[in-house]
């Protein structure tokens, strides 16, 4: 090691010396600062017409050049300022001054194995920049991205510290598997980017057309987004140090009845329930003669006592980063601990990372890369969207869940399946169904470049990711699972999982390049190549324990430190087969004068997850630009029109996202407590194999116009696009000819959609200005083909198997579309013809649909429904009439989930130093399903559950006569009592999914409003500090929406990517405050 | 030349590397061949069969709660007209399905998961022929002949429940993933020749340690299952060309099929390897989980305790969590009101089947009278178990899928239709002998034994006294194309019932009952033919029974107890055009235009 470092010490001081030099005719000593004063450090400083004779300035921006040639002209350059060349005859000092770019069309922008000026841009590409994730803090580098960019979609689905982001670039064209896009994080493809800290990033790009996506092939097919982290710059060493505060609090509750109504509402449901409930009741509540009892007791705010802490948060991390031209560094350390608004949930994150980049000769690059996070996420009963049991989901009982205490509620107190009618204590549902994950994330990388002759280089780069999650799970005894899971002996006594999850991952990735300019020696013409080649393995093995049978008395805590103490259920270490990816790649970039852009890409991928025959895919590309506004007849705009390009691309990407090992049907162990004598079992997964799978398709085709006006004070681009995927690889349902699924590729979606984005400088004086910015996205999709099937339901399991396919999948339809009921409201008393005493039935009059199947036994007051057009009474094959009763089919198309549009926009405002910055997002046109208001304003088949305000008594149907206590039949009295109420009668046999809780999800929302002052330079310097900035900043300050539950931005149930937009017993947002502040030295 | 030398080091370390092998094989798994050659692996195959009949919807938590209703016996409690059809499991009973039945109409519904066990039939099956050389190694044939007669069950249940169905017989592939239904005869002959096969080597009961449990398949199994076959193969049912008839199939006709079932039985019962003991004995031995073979049980679908939902719908219903169960269920299913009157009132079957009352609504609970026509089954009891079920769905209890009483009456039915009743007699006696007097039983066999047509409904009426309440009596009914005449029968028996009125004219109008001194037990007075209102109100007057008015009118409303709404309710459409289930619409869905009902009506 020490002689390594020796021998690299020996190279610095040789490449140092290089530009130290002899003393020769004119030396130019000068400084290069900006139009603020400041000095510019890393300045190029170059003569011009001598090969190589240049430096950098140093960190005061100082110079100093012997001149070797005759031009006496010096070129100084700096990223993202305008270069200048200074004729420098007789001078031997000077001083200059760079003026920023004006507009951004130099910047830099990273695609893939590669990058290029924003002006040569041919795909569609969006970018989100250092400075606009540091002006707020983020904890998740996604969250960043929300309402940032035109056409990306990003949604927290909870509440919860943890909450999975889902990002969707134009839609996505898979029905039954992920949208997500494809990670990379310098250059290495990762599973998610949520523990990378937001300061770490230099900036994110996402590639959203096939042009810019084709180079990553088949997985390019749901967009790309590429991550660069921070790397050293030359320069003396500078340290910046972030921390922040924050707290908050749930951003919204849902008012629930009071003590009397609850108890009034228990009595009128035994009654209509009739026999024991009554005599339930009495032994709960007393008589009904009682009730007024219940006016002054006192009631458990449970949403408050579950959710209603103040979280805090404290964030810091402290970035390191300089260097010399030849070794550049940057570190950083990043430390975030969170304890959320919910009992028992907490989240903690540590992150390292170090970077160096160095040229050892003048010709070779060497890279080294290592990042490590390590992040702890404590849940306590948070949703945990893929569990197998649905009562697990218990965020709901904090509603629901009986105002005060009931001494006498008992597990006896049970209907049907579920004993205490599936209703527990709020506190102790989150601590029986406590979680605790520890991540760990390993990334180190290393590149080596070498331009072996002139613009011909090759680069190799080698990178080794290694994740570990230890997921551990806690069942308590009110939970479902340890109910009906353990073998006899060990119901109802505690459970927990264990879990650990290893992934490998390692890349090797081979480019060379070659810059044709010296063989096509013209002005006009320049082509770039770059040919490729890539492997990718990874590997991956879970191993599982379950332990049943721990004592009654055991928490969460208890169980994970002494798991002896439990029975063992199953121990499997669980290898999957190696996923691996072989890929050939090549662009090619071609311009003329400026003006003729055009680029070509193709990648060849072989994937092991299909066989031999399919193995390789092919994703071609293409995309031309036109810069108009050189054009000479455009000269006359040139006053106004810095930039206009018009772009069109049309390209092939490919999508293998299917689980490995599917092509052979082989047997798998799996343990088992249904059979008596044996613990495990052998038998072929219940996916049928498919040796016949080959790659998913998408093709795009993008046009899109970019533009940039009156010396860059406006930016923007309009782009429009039409996406389609086919050969879909989808789990397609064969159940009933012994398997339940197969994959197989059929059918094909489509998704167009238009975009625009725009960023104007609105003013920009010396001491203060305004940015504004904001961008929409359109899109629409569709599914043109499901291969042989015309249309299949999807069930979200909400309500278990109560309510069967609340989800439509068709031909012309899209994944998302809410299937159900239509409500009519309730039935009124003259909906019956009367009540029939020894039936004890009312008598629906004829022509009124029946709805007892869906929703019970029904009397005046009850859900009704609509009765669907099924039956064709003139035989003119349409039917015209409905059935009279309420069934399946009367079910139809009710909603969907997907918005017309979404987007964002904001405002950036700095003034003598205070800078304010205002981000709004937006979606308009998705349709929710709140399954929370069906389950807390019906009954279900359930008793003594609390219901939502919107149920109080006034509003909802009251069947009680309170002269007697009574139901009452009496038609007029009916009538009379509810007069003014507006509801239906809570009372139903089970949930039930109709229009009415199907509500418009769109909002606007304030995501960050952020208010920073930066101190006065002056002040700074004295203090030995470069800049200082205190700030503080509100998120979810508001939101504008229609939607009665806690929040429109929800998906919870996310066992299947078939049922996106229900919110069930998910995590409430909170409302944050933070304070912080971001210091340079 | 330098730069050459450099390029094709480049272009060969590429090349390197693009030879890389891309196969991925699977690792935490097996080959077939493995599991076909270890023994231990293919039992271990043989037992994700089992697997499929626990999955949530099919043996566990479907079929078995709805398979068999409604029959001359056997009810859902209580079958209303007014809720039929409802789409579920009212339409399920009263012959009334329709392929969107909400219970069923699910992808993993039992007609899903008996495939799903079929095909991991399938695979085992063709894994040791392939590779376990079963020729030369008992063990691997024992395993073999296991995995023949589970698909013969699985495949004697689809024919049960939905009439003609695809047969597969060899592990699926892409040709043969979709197919039409194949007609029920040559599966049937499929089964038969299986199970013949099977039969040379599967032991007997307590010949090895595998057949020491009735949770295994033994030679007596095999043999049962293949008389059962062959009497239903010979026996009438609803066929895909819209008639109610026999197999036009010379291989499956009576006297051949009844051949097979009378050789059989004959087999089973001289082979003296399973003894019939005591009836009650079997049911307790059921509840307690006693599975040792060589007693009247035959084989059990193999529940581990926390698995299956027969006692918590066939049983005895409790109220609430109390000293017996830690689950409060039974009572889903039920005996027919009139059908505890039909049995003789020496019957020692008749209090085992039908129970009159439930558990109360205590912790300590104790028996409370149910209503005429709400009564229990009562061959499964809580409080018959050697332990307390904690699970809140399932109760582990097994399902006794054939007894050696069937076997008896099989040989009997078999052996009257081939030679004659005085020669079937020494089969059915031995049946009756055990739970009635022997002077009953004399009388019996003088009526019985008159000629062949009175010992067959001798047959009729024995299997519906024996077996009621373990699903058999629909198939049975079904076979003998008596299903419309006794649905029929049942709705006039009601009637009669009711208004006690014919077979029922003796019976008081309420019954009187009283706690026992051990806190829980029912006694009642008034349950037996010949007892009268008059001696009931002595009991009350002078032992301090309590008065519940049980076939008698409400005497306020004049409302009837068995009300037309259960009579109308037990059936709404002709059983045998209805008793066969249609397949369910998801399957039909994604049968590639394969599989329809169209012979079924939809």
């Amino acid at each position: 090691m020490s002689g390594n470092l020796k021998q690299f010490r020996i190279v610095l001081v040789c490449f140092l010396s290089l530009f130290v030099g002899s003393l020769s005719a004119q030396t130019i000593k000068g400084t290069v600062k900006d139009n603020s004063g400041e000095p510019i450090i890393g300045a190029t400083v170059m003569e011009q017409g001598v090969q190589g004779n240049g430096g950098v300035t140093d960190i005061d921006g100082n110079f100093t050049l012997n001149l070797k040639g005759n031009t006496k002209k010096i070129k100084v350059s700096y990223v993202g300022m305008k270069p200048q060349v200074v004729n420098v005859a007789g001078k031997n000092s000077l001083k200059v001054t760079l003026d920023d770019e004006a507009t951004s069309l130099n910047d830099v922008v990273v695609i893939g194995y590669g990058s290029v000026k924003k002006k040569d841009l041919t795909g569609s590409v969006a970018t989100v920049s250092s400075a606009a994730l540091q002006a707020v803090p983020v904890a998740n580098a996604a969250e960043a991205l929300t309402g940032k960019m035109a056409g990306v979609q990003i949604m927290t689905t909870e509440g919860s510290p943890d909450a999975e982001m889902r990002i969707r670039v134009r839609g996505g064209g898979s029905i039954t598997q992920s949208n997500e896009p494809l990670f990379i994080v310098d250059g290495f493809p990762v599973e998610s980017i949520s523990d990378i800290p937001a300061n770490d990033i230099e900036d994110i790009t996402v590639l959203k057309d096939a042009s810019s996506t084709a180079i990553y092939g088949s997985r390019g097919a749901n967009g790309v987004i590429l991550v660069t982290t921070k790397s050293g710059k030359s320069g003396k060493v500078k340290v910046s140090y972030n921390a922040y505060y924050s707290f908050k609090k749930i951003a919204k509750k849902l008012d629930v009845l009071n003590a009397r109504d609850y108890t009034t509402w228990q009595y009128e449901l035994a009654q209509l329930k009739s026999g024991e409930s009554i005599s339930n009741y009495e032994k709960f509540f007393g008589s009904y003669q009682d009730l007024d009892l219940y006016d002054n007791v006192a009631t458990n705010d449970w949403q408050d006592i579950t959710f209603g802490r103040t979280g805090h948060t404290f964030n810091h991390n402290v970035n390191i980063n300089g260097g010399t031209d030849a070794l550049k560094y940057a570190f950083s350390y990043a430390h975030m601990n969170d304890k959320a608004i919910m009992l028992g949930s907490n989240y903690k994150r540590d992150n390292f990372s170090l970077k160096l980049n160095t040229k050892p000769t003048k010709n070779t690059t060497f890279d080294l890369q290592a990042r490590y996070s390590m992040t702890n996420v404590r849940g306590g009963g948070a949703n945990d969207a893929t569990s197998t049991y649905d009562s697990d989901k218990r965020l709901k009982y904090s509603v629901i869940y009986t105002p005060f205490p009931i001494n006498n509620l008992n597990s006896d107190s049970g209907s049907g399946d579920d004993d205490l009618g599936n209703l527990y204590n709020p506190v102790q549902s989150v601590y029986d169904n406590d979680r605790l994950q520890n991540r760990k994330n390993l990334n180190l990388a290393g590149d080596f470049g070498w331009e072996i002759f002139d613009n011909f280089t090759a680069k190799t780069e080698f990178g080794y990711d290694l994740t570990s999650n230890y997921d551990k799970r806690f069942w308590g005894t009110t939970t479902y699972y340890v109910k009906n899971v353990p073998a006899s002996e060990n119901q109802n006594m505690p459970a927990t999982q264990l879990q650990q999850t290893d992934r490998h991952s390692f890349r090797n990735t081979n480019t060379i390049s070659y810059d044709f300019k010296k063989l096509l020696n013209s002005k006009d013409h320049s082509l770039n190549l770059m040919l490729g080649q890539e492997y990718i393995i990874n590997k991956e093995r879970v191993n599982t324990n379950i332990i049943h049978g721990f004592p009654v008395n055991y928490m969460a805590e208890d169980a994970w430190r002494l798991s002896t103490q439990g029975t063992p259920y199953m121990i499997r270490d669980y290898y999957y087969p190696d996923d691996k990816l072989l890929s050939f790649f090549g662009r090619a970039n071609y311009n003329f004068k400026d003006k003729y852009l055009l680029s070509a890409t193709f990648r060849a991928d072989a994937s092991s997850k299909f066989s031999k025959e399919n193995r390789w895919g092919y994703f071609p590309s293409a995309a031309a630009a036109w810069r108009i506004s050189s054009e000479p007849f455009m000269k006359g705009t040139s006053k106004w029109l810095d930039d206009l390009k018009l772009r069109f691309s049309y390209g092939t990407a490919g999508n293998n996202n299917i689980p490995s090992g599917q092509l052979t049907q082989v047997y798998e162990n799996n343990t088992t407590s249904w059979i008596n004598g044996i613990s495990n079992y052998w038998a072929p997964s219940t996916y049928m194999s498919n040796p016949d799978l080959k790659w998913e398709t998408t093709i795009t085709r993008n046009l899109g116009l970019d533009f940039t006006l009156w010396g860059g004070k406006l930016t923007g681009s309009v782009e429009a696009y039409l996406n389609t995927t086919k050969d879909l690889l989808i789990a397609f349902p064969v159940s009933g000819t012994g398997y339940d699924y197969q994959y197989r590729n059929m059918g094909k979606t489509e998704n167009k959609g238009l975009e625009a984005s725009f960023t104007w400088h609105a003013v920009n004086a010396k001491n203060w200005g305004i940015d504004l910015n904001g961008n929409i996205g359109f899109n629409k999709t569709k599914i043109k083909s499901l291969g042989m099937m015309n249309d299949f339901g999807a069930e979200s399991y909400w309500a278990s198997s109560e309510i069967g396919n609340d989800y439509w999948i068709a031909v012309g339809g899209s994944v998302g579309q809410m299937y159900g009921y239509k409500s009519a409201g309730r039935y009124e008393v003259d909906d019956f013809t009367g009540y029939d005493a020894t039936k004890k039935k009312w008598v629906l009059k004829s022509g009124i649909a029946d709805a007892t199947n869906v929703v019970g036994q029904i009397r005046p007051g009850s859900m009704k429904l609509v009765d669907q057009l099924t039956v064709d009474t003139d035989g003119d094959g349409k039917p015209d009439a409905g059935d009279g009763k309420i069934d399946t089919s009367d079910k139809t198309i009710i909603g969907n989930a997907n918005p017309d549009f979404t987007g964002g926009f904001g405002i950036n405002a700095h003034a003598y130093g205070f800078d304010l910055s205002a981000n709004f997002n937006f979606s308009v046109g998705n349709d929710i399903y709140n399954a929370n208001k069906i389950e807390f304003s019906t009954t279900g088949k359930y008793q003594y559950r609390n219901m939502l305000s919107t149920m109080a008594a006034g509003n909802r149907w009251t069947n009680l006569d309170p002269a007697t206590g009574l139901i009452t039949n009496d038609p007029t009295k009916l009538k009379e009592l509810n007069a003014t109420t507006t509801e239906f009668s809570p009372y139903t046999d089970r949930m039930v999914f109709s229009d009415w809780s199907v509500e418009d999800g769109s909002f606007l929302r304030l995501n960050t409003l952020t208010l920073g002052y930066t101190l006065p330079q002056l002040v700074t310097n004295k203090m030995g500090i470069n800049s200082l900035r205190f700030y503080v900043t509100a998120y979810n300050v508001f939101c504008i929406t229609s939607y009665s539950g806690y929040d429109p931005e929800v998906s919870t149930m996310r066992r299947t990517n078939l049922t996106p937009g229900v919110d069930y017993s998910g995590y409430p947002k909170s409302r944050q405050f933070v304070i912080g502040l971001n210091l340079n030295f | 030349m330098k730069k050459y030398i450099k390029l094709s080091i480049l272009a060969l370390s590429l090349a390197g590397l693009s030879s890389c092998d891309m196969d991925a094989p699977n690792q935490s798994s097996l080959d077939p061949s493995v599991v076909g050659y270890t023994e231990k692996m293919a039992e271990s195959a043989i037992m994700g069969i089992h697997q499929s009949f626990g999955e949530t919807n099919s043996y566990r938590g479907r079929f078995i709660p709805y398979y068999g209703m409604n029959t001359d016996v056997e009810m859902i409690n209580i079958p209303t007209l007014a809720q039929t059809p409802d789409g579920g499991k009212n339409d399920l009973c009263a012959y009334n399905a329709t392929p969107n039945n909400t219970l069923m109409n699910t992808s993993n519904n039992a007609y899903a998961k008996f495939y799903e066990g079929i095909e991991r039939a399938n695979m085992v099956i063709d894994a040791i022929k392939q590779y376990g050389t079963p020729a030369s190694r008992p063990e691997m044939a024992q395993l073999l002949g296991e995995g023949m007669t589970l698909r013969a069950v699985l495949y004697l249940d689809l024919i049960k429940g939905w009439g003609d169905v695809p047969a597969r017989f060899e592990p699926i592939s892409s040709n043969t993933m979709y197919q039409e239904r194949t007609d029920r005869d040559s599966i049937y002959v499929r089964l038969l020749s299986d199970l013949k096969e099977a039969e040379d080597m599967m032991p007997w009961p307590n010949d090895n340690d595998k057949t020491k449990n009735v949770e295994r398949v033994s030679k007596s199994f095999v043999k049962g299952l293949r008389a059962r076959i062959a009497l239903y193969a010979a026996g009438y049912s609803y066929r895909a060309d819209g008639t109610i008839r026999r197999s036009n199939a010379p291989a499956l006709s009576v006297d051949n099929m009844y051949k097979i079932a009378r050789d059989e039985c004959e087999d089973v019962i001289n082979s003296g390897k399973n003894k019939l003991g005591d009836f009650k004995t079997n049911f307790t031995n059921l509840c307690m989980d006693k599975t040792d073979a060589g007693n009247e049980s035959l084989w059990e679908v193999p529940f581990s305790d926390g698995r299956g939902r027969v006692l918590y719908t066939w049983g005895v219903k409790h109220n609430a969590k109390d000293q017996y169960t830690k689950q409060a269920q039974g009572g889903v299913n039920g005996p027919l009101p009139y059908l505890f009157y039909d049995y003789d009132n020496k019957d020692t079957r008749r209090d085992i089947t039908c129970v009159p009352y439930d558990w109360s609504n205590e912790a300590k609970a104790k028996q409370q009278l149910r209503k005429v026509n709400k009564w229990c089954f009562g061959k499964l009891r809580y409080e018959w178990m050697g332990r307390i079920v904690t699970s809140t769905n399932d109760d582990g209890v097994n399902f006794q899928y054939m007894r050696l009483a069937d076997v008896y009456l099989m040989a009997a039915e078999a052996i009257n239709q081939l030679s004659g009743a005085s020669d079937a007699w020494g089969y059915m006696e031995p049946v009756l002998s055990r739970v009635l007097p022997a002077e009953k039983v004399a009388t019996l066999k003088n009526k019985y034994t008159a000629n062949k047509d009175a010992f067959f409904n001798g047959i009729v009426e024995q299997r519906g006294l024996e077996f009621a309440g373990e699903q058999l009596r629909k198939a049975d009914l079904i076979r003998w194309n008596l299903i419309d005449d006794k649905l029929a029968e049942a709705k006039t028996k009601m009637q009669a019932l009711r208004t006690r009125t014919g077979a029922y004219a003796d019976l008081p109008g309420s019954v009187y009952t009283k706690t026992a001194t051990d806190g829980e037990t029912l006694i009642i007075y008034g349950l037996n033919h010949g007892e009268t209102d008059d001696a009931g109100a002595n009991l009350v007057s002078l032992n301090g029974y309590e008065k519940t008015s049980w076939l008698e009118p409400d005497s306020k409303t004049g409302v009837l107890k068995i009300d037309d709404d259960l009579i109308n309710g037990l059936y709404i459409n002709t059983p045998s055009t209805h008793a066969i289930w249609p397949i369910w619409q998801t399957f039909v869905d994604n049968s590639n235009g394969k599989l329809n009902n169209t012979w079924l009506g939809f």
